[in-house]
Order: C-alpha cells, then structure tokens, then sequence
C-alpha cells in the first residue's frame, strides 16, 4: 500500500553512490534542493505549485528563526499540501521537512497537548517507510520526557519487530538504540513499581514485575556488550544487578565498560567504576588505581581531590610525588583556580616533611612563570586580599612554603598610601609570619 | 458519520491497538490513528458474525457499484466543452453580456471542432480513426483519413455510444481516447487547459468586454473563473483517471505571454475573419483603458490630455493598428492593457523626464493662492510606494496560501489509488489538526465572499482607501514664452530603439541596471498591476517610442518637447 519501491529506489540510490561510484553513475543527481529558485539558464521552469510551495517555506523559516510561532504554524498548514505531489523525490524530502518543522511547532505552540503530538507523529510515521524508526524514537522520547512510560515502551516495542527493505548502516543503528530504549524503559516501570509500595494485588504483580526485571536485564546485557556510550543503561543495569546482590557480575560489566578497548574513552566510566567500588568498600588500592586512570583521562575532575587524600592517606611517604602532581595538575584549571579546598589540598602536601623538598623545587621552578602569572599577579592579589580573605591567607601560606618573598616583589606593585584594613592585616600577617 | 458506518466493528487495530476506525474513499476500513487499511470494506457491514455459515446473505442493492454503472464513457473534447461552459458561467456572472457565451463562445468552439476535425464534420475522428489518422500524418499523407462512425457532439453527453472497435480495452484513463490525445496534441492543435484560457480571451475580444488578458489571469488566480479546481467542473459521473491527468491537471496559471500566443495560434487555427474593429467608444481602447489606469495609480487627471496626445502624435489610436486581424500574413494582436500602461509611462517621462533628477526637483509649492493643490512627483511617489509594498506582500500571502490541489485527487494509475487516497487523508488530517491548534480559518473561500473590483487600490478620504487621493491635483508642466506655451521639461531619453532579432529574449535584465531607478520603479508598479513581467512593459514603451520616431508630420511645436534623444546603454546583441 505504501509507496516502497520508489521510496527504496531514492534511498538505495542514496546508500550506492555514496559507496560505489563507477557503477552507479545513472543515480547520482544533483542534489534536490527544494528551498532554491530554479536556475535560469536551461529549461528548468517552475510550476506555479512549487513556486508557491518554496516560497510558504521560505516564510514559515522566517518566521520558526524569529519565534513567530502561531504565523509559522498557520503558514505550515498550507505547506502540508506538498505531501501530495507527484514528483517521488519532492515528496520525499517534503515528508521529512513537515515532520520535522511540524514537530518544532508543535513544541512552541501554547496550546499544543501531548495528543497532538501523539496524533502527529503516528500520522508522520505511517506516511511512509523510511522514516517510521526515527519517528517512533522520537515519540518515545517525547513520551519518556512526559513520563508516559506504558505509552513509551508500547510504540517502541511494536518498532522493534518492524523491518522494511534491506537491513542498512542507518536502521540498524535506530534497531540499536529502539532496543536500548526499550530495556530503559522496562528497567524504568520496574523500578517505579519497586518504589511504590505495592497495595493489594500481590502475586500477580510480584510476577509482572520480574517480568520487566527479565526483560530489562537481557536487553541492557546485550546493549552494553556493544561498543559505545551507554551511561544510563550501564547505571540502571548496575542497579539493577545490585538489587539482586550480583556483585560480582556488576563489577565485569564495570570495568568491561571503563577499561576495554573497543569502547569509546569515556571519563564517566571510570567514576562510575569507581563509586561502585566506593560504595561496596573495596581496598583503597582499587579506588587509588581506578583514579589514577580517571586522572590521566581528565586532570580536571573534582574526584582528584578525593584522589589526593587517598593518596596521602595511604602511602603517605611514597606517594606524595604523585599528590603534588596531581594538586599542581588541578589548580592549574582555571575553574579550579579560586577554590578553597584545593588549595587547602596543596597546602597540606606542602606541609609535609622537609626530605620532599628538591622535589617540591624542581617542580616549583618548572611551573612559577605560569603560576606567578595565573594566580599571583597584583591585580588578584589586591581582588583576593579584599574580597576572599580566606583563601589569600592559603595562598600566601603556599607561596611562603614554595619559598618566595611576597613582601619584596609583588606588594611594591599595588598601590601605596592605601591604608584600609584588609592591607593591613596581609601585611600584618606577613611580617608576623616572618618573624 | 463515520461511526454509523463502522458500526459495531471494535477490533483492536493491527498496528497500532487502538479502537478509531473510519470509511475510506474506496470503501475501506482504515485505522484513524495509524491509516493502516483491513480487508474489511463497507460492503461487509450488513454480514454480522453471528450469523451462521449455512445462512445466505443477499443483498438488494450494492452500494459499491451502483456508482461505476452511471459512470459515462466521454471523450477529452467534451471534457474541455464542461471546462469552457463553466468558464463562460463564470464570466457571465461577473458582467459580462450573455450573448459572449451563447453566440460567440459556442460558436467559437463549434468552429474549432470542425476545424480540427473532432466533430460537426462528415468524417469526425473518433478513437480508431485517430490512430489512424495519426500514423498517416506521420507518413505524409494529409489526405487519407480513415474514419469511423460518429455521431455529431450535442450539449449533453451522448447515451449509447459504441466504443470504436479499434480501443483498447484496458482503460488507462477516464476518457476514452486521452492517450491518443495526448500523441496528438501537438501536431492536430488539440485544446490545452491554457488554451481554454486563450479561448474565452478571444471570445471576450470579439465581443469587445473591457475585461483584458491580464484581468482574465487575475479572476483565474483569485478563482473566480474556474482553471485550478477542474473536478469542481466536471459532472460526476465523468471519471477522470490516469492519462487524464496529464491534460486536465494544472499545476501552474499560465503567464501572460503563453496565453496571449495561444490566442494568435488558435484564431489561426479557428479561421477567424478580422475582429470588430476597436474604436474609441470601445473600452479596448487605449483612451478608456489610460482613464483606468490613471484612476488606478493615483495619478493627476489632467494628465489625460498629455495621454491624448502622445497616443495621437504615436497614431495609435487609428483602428487598423488595434484591431486583430487573423488573416493577416503576421497577425498581430496588441497587448491592450500593457500597451495603456506603456503610454501613461511615455507620456510621464515626457511630462518630468525620470532620470532621478528632474522629477524630483519640479516646482511643487508654487501656485499655492489657486485653489487646486499642484501635483508633484515627490508626494506621488510617498503615497503610492507604501500602498504598493502593502499590495505586493498581500499578493505574495496569497500567492504562498493557494490551495492547488481540487477535492477529489487526481488517480494516475490503478495501483496508485490507494496511494492518492492515503496521502489526501494523511494531508487533511495533519491540516485539521494544525487548523485546530491555530484557529486558521481556510482561505479559499474568500473569492465567492467578496465582490470582485478590478481596482487593486483605492485611493480617497474614506476608512479603507489606500492613501489620499491625488487625481484632483492640477499638473504644472508648462510655462509660457514668447505667446507659446511650452513644456518645462526639454529633454527626452529613450534606449536603443533598434529592433531585437527574435531570438535573444532576456534583454531587459541586461539593461535595468544602468536605466534610470523611477523608471524602473514606474514599470515594477504597472508589471505588477497588471500581472506581467517588467521586460514586457518595457519592451511596449520600446514600441511606442519607435512609433514616435516613424512618424512623417513634422513635429508641431507649440506643445510638444523637442526629440532631442540623450541615447543610454546600447542593446547588447
């Protein structure tokens, strides 16, 4: 009934000529642009119907770019007629322009409700093969977002078993994530049934409820033995696995999911393996190991500090190279540049034994131009010093201990003669540290 | 209504689970949510499930066929005489003498037939002989043309018709013979949808109605002359299906210039004799038409006289050269109303030059003890470009919201009847929706709502006008000398006034740069009063400054300007 032969002609012409030039020449066209006038040489005129329909698009995009919603819709209800020409290729990419700008109305008009969106899109999705997967997900979403999960995982569990054409790169892609969102979506009911305490039908629902338990399970097992980013899944997998005491299982998948290669690098992964392990108290080896691993991935991330302290905490001797890199490494960042406790975190480091103290040189001297420049420069000072008192102390603490005259260079600079009290009680404080 | 129709039928849908079913075009059940279509037809209604299988159901009468019964066998030409009655319907209503339709449209259309042999001739090509005649045209041989019997066309559809032995019987189309016709259209001159237009132009030309070619095209796009809703014409029992589709359909409203050479072909091929003769009393003519068109743009009255003359001193007003005559070698019929436009453009370019200059500095405060006001260029131009910017969007809106597709969709082929049928219910559903959430009212039925005006501005005192009126205002164009009164402005421009050879077309895009921007803007406001191309109202002021210069009387030199030419960009050929 649908239109499949000539909607899989355009399509797998797309997919050749994309691949194999030489053999496909026939198919490859100039792409249809539907929002530009003809050219004017040549033979290739307008219909009065497309010129019309160009330029209704032109004003509905002017007017969807200034959010002159209601003009946008009223001119989209004219535009819906181009679904019904004749050209096959036209018809095409005008199903898909009236998908998605009817979609985008539909978001910013006031009075739009979830039936409409839901009377849209099954509308779009039967309007032809093509793009029924990427619809269904995208309903699903809306639907997920809206919190009508029943409805959600029955659209996409009738896409599932939908198939049409040739299994290409781009449907098997939408099978994957339909099936992913499929097992969330079970793994979603389940949990909100597991919360609400159950009242009264006991056996019955004890028994769908492991129903979506079962189901989630396999679907995000599968899911995340492929290659990917699947942070929701992996956490809602855990969860999952650990509501069923499945320790053991749920640490494979971890740190299948952080260390294996075929996966993409993914910072996320290893604070997640590492909550895991925090959380079922593992030695502090593991957690030191795993943020070691999260360190060389992202300097920056707030887990360093925890890192440092484990560090100290444990191999307060050996591991202090380590902790003062890694220190060093964070307030370098400069959304870390202002922050209390990290600078608190060097402090202490700083304040260890003298035997450290040609290694705290050596990388005192490879860093001061950057640092003086970053943190210490007159202008911060003053700023700091009236501002943020705490944290000037902290600095001033860490500078003295990395061995530099603050009296000498850098409060020449500010200006003289200024006599309010925040001045006078660095200075104050400086002389008395001095002496 | 739909529920009355799937009564009692509750089946959860296949697809899609839900309960919402309705009545196809073809009788079939189908999902509302999902437009999935069951096996299930409309026939199957009266068969409840419980009744047993040994139980004959019979019933009286079947709906579903009782309307491919009535459903006549017609050829394409009687199609177009429906298209035609109903055009000349329509333009009847809105004025036009009833004598237009009865005696000169009929008469018109009879003349065609016969002359290109469908009907009121001994030997009238049906289907079989059609063939036949085409594969003879091919070979060479205009002579033989063999025939069938026929029987000669009357207003209504003929009854019992017997099908030429020689057409298929696997009907591709609706008519009988519109494959046929389509082979031969262009060799046999066969009639078009624009042709209908250029029909009823010459019939309106014949009959000497102030309706020109350009507001045909107006009343054709505002619908009030059908062209684009063709099934809305058509009786229903009339079946348009497949190849008709590629004679009946329209996608576009012709141009201006495709129509007006439809008109010259088919004079020739109807054998028309001279035309009646355009004089002045007829609104054809250039006088009445100017009177119009100055009302129309808010231009001075006093400048009719200054129209008068250019037209007399351009001896355009003589009846041989606006009368159209078919047998002429080179007939050549005149563009009325861009020619108008195109004297008012000369004779303001006589008055205050528009090279940007001059027009701009003309004497308006002066005079101010008289009583009228004294026109000037620079308040013409302030009160009319808003208006005219106003008018263009209007246009544009309109032109963007045109519904193109007519109520019933057009099927191409068997297989694709479903196909139509689901798109045209996916389209009104998303449109129904869309209306809901908006509150848009459809705009179509504007056309049979208000009175048509030939005027597109309205210039006045009253609430609605477009801006104040300046036709009563007194032109000072003129200055006395030595007895003599002479025109204030002594200079006249005009570009090459050499004649193009036919081929090269795109001219005026060449030359609109380096002319002059209030003449451009001159022939922007007239191209788009009347519905035509910048290019084709210059190409008449062209004409009309050529007849300046081929005029044998000596210039007389109490008012007119010297022709003193200051030439601009040469043509580039």
């Amino acid at each position: 009934m649908d239109d499949i032969e000539a909607e899989l002609n355009i399509s797998a012409a797309h997919f050749d000529s994309a691949g194999n030039e030489t053999t496909n020449e026939e198919f490859i066209k100039n792409p249809l642009l539907i929002e530009a006038p003809p050219k004017s040489y040549g033979n290739s005129r307008e219909t009065g119907f497309h010129r019309s329909s160009r330029k209704c698009l032109k004003i509905i995009r002017d007017a969807m770019l200034h959010h002159n919603w209601q003009t946008a819709a009223e001119y989209f209800t004219s535009y819906i007629q181009t679904l019904e020409d004749t050209t096959v290729q036209r018809a095409l990419l005008t199903r898909d322009v009236i998908w998605r700008l009817g979609t985008e109305i539909l978001h910013h008009l006031p009075n739009a409700s979830i039936d409409d969106f839901n009377a849209v899109y099954e509308i779009m999705k039967n309007a032809g093969v093509s793009n029924f997967a990427k619809i269904c997900l995208e309903q699903a979403y809306h639907l997920l977002l809206n919190g009508e999960f029943d409805e959600a995982k029955r659209q996409l569990s009738s896409a599932r078993h939908w198939r049409y054409g040739k299994r290409t790169d781009a449907q098997s892609l939408e099978m994957k994530l339909i099936n992913a969102y499929c097992g969330f979506l079970d793994y979603i009911i389940w949990s909100k049934n597991i919360s609400t305490p159950s009242e009264t039908e006991d056996v019955r629902s004890l028994h769908e409820i492991s129903k979506y338990f079962r189901q989630a399970s396999v679907t995000l097992s599968e899911i995340i033995k492929q290659p990917g980013i699947w942070d929701p899944f992996v956490l809602s997998y855990i969860t999952m696995l650990e509501h069923n005491h499945n320790i053991d299982e749920a640490l494979k998948v971890l740190q299948n999911y952080a260390y294996n290669k075929e996966f993409p690098s993914n910072p996320n992964a290893h604070v997640y393996l590492y909550q895991f392990l925090k959380r079922h108290n593992a030695p502090p080896a593991a957690l030191i190991s795993s943020l070691r691993v999260l360190h060389s991935v992202v300097p920056s991330h707030k887990l360093m500090l925890d890192f440092c302290s484990l560090l100290l905490k444990e191999h307060p001797e050996t591991a202090i190279k380590e902790a003062l890199l890694v220190c060093m490494d964070l307030l370098e960042y400069s959304s870390w540049k202002c922050d209390r406790d990290a600078w608190k975190c060097l402090l202490k480091i700083l304040q260890r034994p003298k035997n450290e103290h040609n290694l705290v040189k050596e990388e005192w001297a490879a860093r001061r131009s950057l640092w003086m420049a970053f943190h210490f420069r007159p202008y911060i000072i003053k700023m700091e010093s009236q501002k943020d008192v705490r944290l000037w102390r902290i600095k001033e603490r860490v500078l003295k201990l990395l061995g530099e005259d603050l009296h000498a260079e850098d409060f020449r600079k500010s200006p003289s003669g200024r006599r309010d009290r925040h001045h006078n009680a660095s200075e104050d404080y400086v002389n008395g540290s001095e002496s | 209504m739909d529920e009355y129709l799937t009564e009692g039928y509750s089946e959860p849908c296949g697809r899609c689970a839900a309960v919402d079913w309705g009545v196809s075009g073809e009788e079939q059940f189908f999902c509302k949510k999902c437009h999935n279509v069951i096996e299930r037809t409309r026939d199957m209604v009266g068969e409840c499930s419980h009744f047993s299988n040994n139980n004959k159901v019979s019933y009286i009468a079947k709906p579903k066929n009782a309307a491919m019964e009535f459903a006549q066998e017609w050829m394409v030409c009687e199609g177009f005489q429906f298209v035609l009655k109903q055009q000349a319907d329509a333009l009847v209503s809105l004025g036009v003498c009833l004598q237009f339709k009865t005696d000169v449209m009929w008469n018109f259309w009879k003349r065609y037939l016969q002359n290109t042999r469908q009907a009121f001739v001994n030997n009238p090509v049906s289907t079989a002989g059609f063939s036949a005649y085409l594969n003879s045209e091919s070979e060479g041989e205009p002579e033989s043309v063999p025939f069938c019997e026929g029987t000669s066309l009357t207003g209504s559809p003929s009854e019992g018709r017997k099908p030429a032995s020689g057409c298929s019987n696997d009907r591709r189309s609706g008519s009988l013979d519109a494959s046929l016709y389509l082979k031969g259209k262009k060799s046999c001159n066969l009639m078009t949808m624009p042709r209908t237009l250029a029909l009823c132009y010459l019939a309106l030309l014949w009959v000497r109605e102030a309706i020109t070619l350009a507001d045909l095209l107006r009343l054709v796009k505002e619908r009030r002359v059908p062209y684009l809703n063709i099934h809305d014409c058509l009786p229903k029992d009339m079946n348009l299906f497949g190849q008709d589709s590629k004679i009946f359909r329209v996608d576009s409203i012709p141009s201006y210039s495709k129509v007006h050479e439809e008109a010259v072909d088919l004079a020739k091929v109807i054998k028309l004799p001279a035309f009646p003769t355009v004089s002045q009393d007829c609104l054809l003519h250039p006088i009445p038409l100017t009177v119009r068109y100055l009302l129309e743009s808010n231009l001075p009255d006093g400048l009719l006289v200054w129209v008068h003359k250019v037209i007399d001193e351009a001896s355009m007003g003589a009846d041989s050269f606006l009368t159209f005559d078919p047998v002429k070698k080179k007939p050549a019929l005149v563009c009325y109303d861009i020619q108008a436009a195109a004297v008012i453009i000369v004779t303001m370019k006589l008055l205050f030059k528009l090279d940007d200059r001059v027009e701009w500095t003309s004497p308006g405060k002066a005079g101010s003890e008289k009583k009228k006001k004294v026109f000037n260029v620079e308040r013409w131009y302030k009160i009319m470009q808003p208006a005219f910017e106003r008018a263009r969007q209007k246009m544009e809106i309109e032109e963007v919201r045109q519904l193109w597709k007519s109520h019933k969709p057009f099927i191409t082929s068997q297989k694709d009847k479903s196909l139509v049928f689901k798109k045209r219910r996916i389209v009104n559903h998303l449109q129904h929706r869309f209306q809901k959430l908006t509150d848009s009212i459809p705009e179509q039925q504007v056309s049979t709502t208000t009175s048509f005006s030939s005027f597109q501005f309205h210039w006045g005192k009253e609430p609605g006008s477009d801006g104040p009126s300046l036709h009563q205002h007194r032109l000072n164009c003129t200055f006395k000398k030595k007895g003599f009164k002479r025109l204030t402005n002594r200079k006249y421009w005009h570009t090459v006034l050499n004649r193009c050879p036919p081929t090269c077309s795109h001219h005026f895009s060449d030359s609109e740069p380096s002319l002059p921007r209030m003449y451009v803007w001159l022939l922007d406001l007239f191209s788009f009063l009347l519905g035509v191309s910048q290019g084709q109202v210059h190409k008449e002021v062209l004409n009309i400054e050529r007849c300046f210069k081929k005029r044998k009387r000596p210039p007389v030199p109490k008012s007119t300007p010297p022709r003193a030419a200051t030439k601009k960009t040469p043509c580039p050929s």
